[in-house]
């Protein structure tokens, strides 16, 4: 078991400095432009990129939605109890589709 | 985007370089929503410093009262999900509230760019959450305890179970980032492109999205971060 807590303690440290370097990456893309005469593509690629996303999202936050609202006018009271469940499963569909934005700005700042 | 900004103008104002103004915004108007969060709560404590003046209180709408409503929301909400262990928590996350909430809403003051708009902000905020819910973790159940949660149940299946659970554990300090800045930068950028279209009367309708969206994901941002402190100090019943 000491060699397990070790082995987790080790990658756990190895693996942190990935956050650091996933940020840098992130600011740096932005500024290198190297897609010459097929940057039309960015501009469509982005659009598509967060088009699909929202198709997505909009379909699986309608669906949460649609589930919460049976379960209120069925059960009035559990209005309440209904709601934080709710907004935590629309924030993680949401995060889905913000990843789209994200990348979808990324794309726009190297057109 | 060339835009009109408060904050560049405070730098020329107090003679700091201009490039400030630019490469040090969020951290200018982080400072600002610091020290606005400071003002107004120094000014709630001299109100409730004496508890037992304040047993009865006032039957207007004061500052302290709404402080005193806003800090028993937020504890019903830590007491939903931590039990008797709530009020250990709360001073981190009504702080995260408060300040993640008022950043965002520095989006709607025209001129000013919302600190959370910077992956800086938020990742030092999900970061202080990550190291917080990790040692509340091993503190409840001891650092060996702790770890041999995440090799799972069955032996010949740990090396793929402790991959997915570092993976999983690591992930959430960014997605929580990431989510926050996207949210209030996509919403921040929808707002600038329809006061370009028309500056008059239609961003009062996406000024009332980015309050609701504002409010919406320091919640969700709490929240969250709340459900991590309660994994970290549940999972007795795995063993």
């Amino acid at each position: 078991m000491k060699r397990i807590a070790a082995l987790a303690t080790g990658t756990y440290v190895a693996l942190f400095p990935f956050l650091v370097v996933a940020q840098e990456t992130f600011t740096e893309t932005t500024k290198v432009m190297k897609f010459g005469a097929y940057r039309w593509a960015l501009a469509i690629g982005a659009g598509i990129a967060i088009g699909l996303a929202a198709l997505g999202g909009a379909i699986g936050q309608g669906k949460v939605a649609a589930a919460a609202m049976e379960g209120i006018a069925r059960n009035p009271e559990a209005g309440k109890r209904v709601l934080t469940p709710m907004i935590i499963a629309l924030a993680l569909i949401e995060s889905l589709v913000i990843y789209a934005l994200v990348i979808a700005f990324l794309l726009q700042g190297q057109i | 985007m060339d835009r009109f900004s408060l904050i560049a103008w405070f730098v020329d104002l107090t003679g700091l370089p201009p490039s400030w103004g630019d490469q040090y915004e969020h951290v200018i108007s982080a400072l600002i929503v610091l020290i606005f969060i400071l003002i107004i709560s120094l000014l709630i404590w001299r109100k409730l410093r004496h508890t037992e003046d304040r047993l009865v209180p006032e039957n207007r709408t004061t500052l302290a009262n709404i402080a005193e409503v806003i800090v028993e929301a937020l504890l019903r909400m830590l007491e939903d999900a931590l039990g008797p262990t709530a009020r250990r928590h709360l001073p981190l996350i009504a702080g995260l509230f408060l300040y993640l909430l008022i950043s965002s809403l520095t989006g709607i003051v025209p001129g000013m760019s919302p600190p959370t708009e910077s992956i800086n902000t938020n990742l030092a905020c999900a970061v202080v959450v990550f190291l917080y819910y990790n040692v509340i973790g091993i503190q409840t159940h001891g650092i060996r305890r702790y770890f041999k949660h995440m090799t799972g149940p069955v032996v010949w299946l740990a090396p793929l179970m402790l991959a997915i659970e570092l993976i999983s554990h690591i992930v959430r300090p960014v997605s929580l980032s990431i989510r926050l800045m996207g949210n209030i930068l996509g919403d921040h950028v929808v707002l600038q492109i329809f006061e370009g279209i028309a500056p008059v009367i239609v961003p009062i309708v996406f000024m009332m999205l980015a309050i609701f969206v504002a409010f919406i994901q320091a919640f969700v941002f709490t929240l969250l971060s709340v459900i991590y402190i309660a994994l970290a100090q549940a999972g007795d019943e795995v063993e």
